[in-house]
């Protein structure tokens, strides 16, 4: 008998009628391949109940639990306002604990990244600055432009501290999203996020931008100036070797 | 409007449903920061709309659907940022995946982020969060054929990414 998959799925999501329900127990009997696809269904649901579980334990922010009980008035209405210092609290909250992060990655990066020619990221001062593969691709890498040894430049721009600043991303065994500045003539990686798994090897289960990076694109958000470069503002910029001119 | 004693009795509803909406929260945003902005918003939200919500529609389901919606308000105002990001690049924050369990739930949590988006949803609500496929339709606002075979894709690209026991089904 042919049962299709999207009956399976909603017999074992619960959903089926009660036609349907009782075709595939009967089906089933005959071919242990019918429950064998159930049972895949449902290991499926479960990994992800696993995965996202932790959550529910957590002790939810009190700022959640007042708002849920009608914060005082005046603090609720303006959901712009509400949004906009929501968004300049994250950045203050995030440069901290990412910048920190940033440089627990350098003893893990020296050690298994796959990077070929040499560390994408040194220890410099207490600092953390791109390597010279990493620093190389950041000089002189236009937008989306990507080198063989996988560092792909995203977004540049001006911070309001006045240096040039540009994202990127690392592409080997593990894959890394970062936002690096240049400041006193060298790179320095303001955040690094990394990837706890080698990318799939399909273009068709690219992240959503707005899910991933949420550290990179906080931190650009907090420091950019102004709208990012274009080409020819990169190509200036490079020109200029990212040395912030003066201010107008 | 409806009177203070059901209001309250209402807001106390909505805090216990925190948790839930926090968890789905984090398959929109998967900053747990961004996330819980993105919970109190939709809080707020629903508390200056309580006429609207229809007692015998279910309380949870209203929530993802206001909270969902914030999330859309949010992405346009970003828009302009998505260039930030390249194909392929990163999710997770450093320093997070030192265990092994916690190495096993970051890539479930990883096959879940590089879903397309409307797949994603559905599968959060109704994998995770346990709607009934009506309920997640109408939260997506979509017809329940919509949700069914965006559910069933989104399941497909799991399985092939997690390769979980028994691998192949086709």
């Amino acid at each position: 008998m042919n049962v299709s998959d999207e009956q399976l799925m909603a017999y074992a999501d619960g959903e089926a009628d009660e036609a349907t329900r009782t075709r595939i127990e009967e089906a089933m009997r005959d071919d242990p391949e019918i429950g064998r696809r159930i049972a895949h269904h449902r290991a499926l649901r479960r990994a992800l109940q696993g995965a996202f579980a932790e959550v529910l334990d957590e002790p939810v922010p009190q700022r959640l639990v007042a708002a849920a009980r009608g914060a005082p008035a005046g603090n609720v209405v303006d959901l712009a306002r509400a949004r906009e210092s929501a968004r300049k609290g994250l950045g203050l909250r995030r440069w901290q604990p990412v910048a920190m992060a940033a440089s627990l990655l350098v003893g893990v990066a020296l050690g298994y990244l796959g990077w070929r020619s040499a560390s994408p990221l040194v220890r410099s001062n207490g600092e953390v600055v791109a390597g010279a593969g990493l620093a190389d691709a950041l000089s002189t890498q236009l937008s989306s432009e990507r080198t063989p040894g996988g560092v792909t430049t995203g977004l540049s721009f001006r911070a309001k501290s006045g240096d040039y600043c540009r994202t990127f991303s690392l592409t080997g065994t593990h894959s890394n999203a970062g936002l690096a500045c240049r400041e006193g003539g060298a790179w320095k990686v303001k955040v690094l996020a990394q990837s706890a798994e080698p990318p799939a090897n399909s273009t068709a289960f690219r992240p959503a931008a707005s899910a991933d990076s949420a550290a990179v694109r906080a931190a650009v958000e907090e420091s950019i100036d102004g709208e990012p470069l274009d080409q020819a503002g990169e190509i200036a910029a490079r020109r200029e070797q990212w040395t912030a001119p003066a201010r107008r | 409007m409806s009177t203070n004693a059901s209001t309250e009795n209402i807001q106390e509803q909505i805090v216990a449903l925190l948790p839930r909406l926090r968890r789905f929260a984090r398959n929109l945003v998967r900053s747990p920061h961004d996330a819980d902005d993105m919970v109190q918003i939709a809080v707020e939200r629903a508390l200056l709309r309580l006429d609207q919500w229809h007692r015998d529609a279910r309380l949870d389901s209203w929530l993802f659907k206001i909270l969902r919606n914030a999330w859309i308000d949010e992405v346009r105002s970003r828009g302009r940022l998505a260039k930030i990001f390249m194909p392929e690049e990163a999710g997770e924050h450093v320093g997070e995946a030192s265990i092994d369990r916690e190495v096993d739930r970051l890539s479930v949590e990883s096959a879940l982020a590089r879903l397309p988006e409307e797949q994603r949803l559905a599968v959060s609500l109704v994998l995770i969060e346990g709607l009934a496929y009506k309920d997640a339709a109408d939260v997506l606002e979509v017809p329940i054929g919509t949700l069914t075979s965006r559910l069933s894709r989104g399941r497909d690209a799991l399985q092939a990414m997690l390769r979980l026991p028994e691998g192949d089904h086709s």
